[in-house]
């Protein structure tokens, strides 16, 4: 369906993007994963148009893209990561403009409308403003505006950016039915719950990197230890971490510190160490790697910290 | 205490480095000043009033008189004096009523006096002159007639004593003549005082000090000025007239520049990235938001003068079609500055001030608040590089002169030129610049 060939783009001194290759299947729901900055943007907006590529290729359906070609756009559905909507119009209004300059007339017009505020539940507001939607309803409609000419491949550009949990399960909902329905997605974030929980197969970027591709489990394989002990971060673990941190690789986060295991550790070790300094078993926890760990493996950082 | 003085602190601070805030802090009000400030005659040799208006004397008479007021207006720095006019040879030849005719109706000129054959006769002791005015501006035209009023009344008291006096002594002979000027002075000097020697060689020289009477009935029955209005006879207000066409072409700059601010918002809002990943170009962004803007635009002006109908009663019907013309040349001038200044400013905030600094400079400068001929000769200079100035032509080209399409296609050349040129340069900078990054 798309493929990307050695895509570069610099601004100025800075690469926001540096050979970057990957293909994606029909169908697929693809997720592009990285911190703020690391280039998720600027893929995206190669791949919808906005802005060409210093050097490399897109190919959709086999052909090289060429956003002069009115049919290839059509074949482009691109959901910014700013709500990209007319306040001072209502959400029909919205609707029934992205609608028209994809060229859509008349009753196939109305129809796509329609089943637009049905699947954005705005029925009710079509006809207010779209300044007095709340954020929650603005993402919905902003979603929607880029799929009323049924786009097969679909770009959302980290479309739930300041939304509360509930409109993001709201909105989750909605991208995997479209999925479902044999869309193929592209979904950039920098959360990895949400590219666990909907992505068949997630790029991590760093950096304008592409520094891992795969399915999760494939990703997780690539990691070269099986489990992650997590130290709960108080008062009573904090003095003794330099003894822990000879055990392997220890990362602080926000709530606890992780320790990733050396190759010749083993969990004895942990445990006979703690019982030596006199730690209860209750701040330790072991847990399997995540997405998070891939990407600390991969950058020595966390998602969070990026 | 504390937490105030490092309020106020933060809030200097933050005021310094906002620059349009300074700018219309500080630019503004000075520049407003100054060009207020010269209007009025403040640091103005001479003070204020008009300067350098241009008033064509025809003389068509060798009496003396013609030559000694002409002397007088060439002196007064409210009029530009223009006797001569270069033929098809390239040699200067005076001027004659025709010509001068012909540049009134055309519009080269508003104000010309004429010394007609019989300014001065031997059968009638008295002045005759005609003047001919376009008073498309009502106060320019009421001062200019104030002034020139006030320099014949000045200067030909003496040019026609001088003239009696040389008329006395030619019907009673010098000599006579003389007993008779001396015996008036003595009798003078007796009844008012003064040296009766003193008197006599004043009458000689034709030197009276008539004081008050100079304006009084005396001269206005000595003195004929016959007025002639040349072109815009039939304007019922032409003060509203032009009073509408300069303030709407104020409040057209204000709107259609804040109009094309709205290119950073969209921006901002993410707009064109959903456009531009949409069968849309950049090319079709910028055109449909001139086309729209200059719509909305011509739309404005054409409501501003109809409301100038209804409330002052300016005849818009006549000429209606070229006045929708030039309309819509002033909107495109007007969306074409308002993009400029979209393309040259970082930030919204940068184009609103300098929007504002310039619309008003550009609306006093240009002619939309007070005639041009009251501001400084340099900032007069200045008008014709302004939109306002050239719009405001157009309009009175339009309801005052009534004038056809043909003879309104310089003014719009010029407005549409100045939109092209302006808009090439816009375009240029937007697709140079990040507006759509």
């Amino acid at each position: 369906m798309l493929a990307i060939e050695n895509l570069t783009k610099r601004y100025g001194s800075v690469a926001a993007l540096q050979d970057v290759s990957l293909s994606l299947e029909r169908g697929e729901f693809f997720g592009l994963l990285g911190p703020n900055g690391a280039g998720k943007t600027t893929l995206m907006s190669l791949v919808a148009g906005i802005r060409p590529a210093d050097s490399g290729e897109i190919r959709l359906n086999g052909a090289p893209l060429d956003h002069r070609r009115v049919e290839q756009r059509a074949q482009l559905g691109f959901v910014p990561q700013s709500l990209a909507l007319y306040d001072e119009l209502s959400g029909e209004e919205n609707l029934r403009l992205f609608g028209r300059l994809y060229g859509l007339r008349g009753a196939l017009l109305r129809d796509r409308v329609e089943e637009g505020l049905l699947a954005a539940q705005l029925q009710e507001r079509r006809r207010d403003k779209v300044s007095t939607y709340s954020g929650g309803m603005k993402r919905r409609l902003n979603i929607v505006a880029a799929i009323l000419h049924r786009p097969p491949l679909l770009l959302c550009d980290e479309p739930t950016a300041g939304v509360d949990p509930q409109s993001r399960n709201a909105i989750f909902e909605f991208v995997q039915r479209l999925n479902a329905d044999g869309m193929t997605i592209v979904y950039s974030t920098h959360y990895m719950e949400e590219a666990t929980r909907l992505c068949s197969r997630i790029g991590i970027i760093d950096h304008g990197k592409l520094l891992a591709l795969g399915t999760l489990d494939e990703l997780l394989q690539q990691l070269p230890f099986a489990e992650q002990i997590r130290i709960a971060r108080n008062e009573e673990t904090a003095p003794h971490l330099p003894a822990f941190a000879r055990l392997g690789e220890l990362v602080t986060m926000e709530d606890a510190f992780v320790l990733t295991p050396d190759a010749d550790t083993r969990l004895s070790d942990l445990f006979g160490l703690a019982e030596k300094i006199g730690l209860a078993n209750r701040h330790f926890q072991i847990t399997r790697p995540s997405l998070e760990s891939v990407f600390l493996h991969l950058t020595g950082k966390t998602l969070r910290d990026a | 205490m504390r937490s105030i003085l490092i309020l106020i602190g933060n809030e200097l601070r933050r005021f310094a480095n906002h620059k349009t805030g300074l700018a219309l802090t500080f630019l503004v009000p000075i520049v407003l000043i100054y060009i207020f400030g010269s209007v009025f005659g403040v640091g103005r040799p001479g003070g204020g009033g008009p300067t350098g208006i241009s008033l064509a004397i025809v003389s068509q008479t060798d009496a003396p008189v013609s030559a000694a007021i002409t002397d007088a207006l060439r002196k007064e720095k409210a009029f530009k004096v223009i006797t001569t006019q270069k033929d098809a040879a390239g040699i200067e030849q005076p001027l004659t009523e025709a010509e001068v005719r012909e540049m009134m109706r055309a519009g080269t000129l508003r104000f010309a006096l004429i010394f007609p054959t019989d300014t001065q006769s031997d059968q009638l002791f008295g002045l005759k002159v005609k003047f001919l005015n376009n008073p498309r501006n009502e106060i320019e035209t009421q001062t200019v007639t104030g002034l020139l009023q006030k320099t014949i009344y000045s200067s030909a008291p003496q040019a026609l004593l001088t003239g009696l006096q040389k008329r006395g002594a030619d019907y009673i002979g010098q000599e006579n003549f003389d007993q008779f000027n001396q015996s008036i002075s003595k009798a003078v000097a007796q009844a008012f005082g003064g040296n009766a020697e003193d008197i006599y060689k004043d009458m000689k020289n034709g030197v009276v000090n008539f004081g008050q009477s100079a304006n009084g009935s005396l001269f206005d029955s000595l003195i004929k000025i016959e007025s002639e209005q040349i072109g815009g006879g039939q304007v019922k207000n032409p003060m509203a007239t032009r009073s509408v066409g300069g303030w709407a072409m104020m409040f057209l700059l204000f709107s259609l520049t804040a109009a094309s601010t709205s290119l950073f918002e969209e921006k901002k809002a993410g707009i064109y990235q959903r456009l531009l990943s949409a069968p849309v170009d950049r090319t079709h962004i910028l055109w449909s938001k001139y086309l729209s803007f200059v719509l909305i635009g011509l739309v404005q002006l054409t409501t501003l003068f109809v409301a100038g109908r209804f409330l002052f009663g300016i005849d818009i019907t006549t000429n209606f079609g070229n006045l929708l013309l030039i309309c819509l040349a002033a909107a495109t001038a007007c969306v074409a500055f308002g993009m400029f200044l979209a393309a040259i400013s970082p930030t919204p905030s940068v184009a609103t001030g300098l929007g504002t600094f310039l619309i008003l400079t550009m609306s006093a400068v240009g002619g939309a608040w007070f005639p041009r001929s009251f501001m400084p000769e340099f900032m007069q200079h200045l008008s014709p590089f302004t939109i306002v100035y050239w719009a405001m032509e157009g309009f009175v080209q339009v309801l005052w002169a009534n004038c056809t399409t043909r003879e309104l296609l310089p003014t719009l050349a010029v407005l549409l030129g100045i939109a092209a040129v302006v808009n090439t340069f816009s375009v240029w900078r937007f697709k140079r610049g990040n507006i759509f990054e």
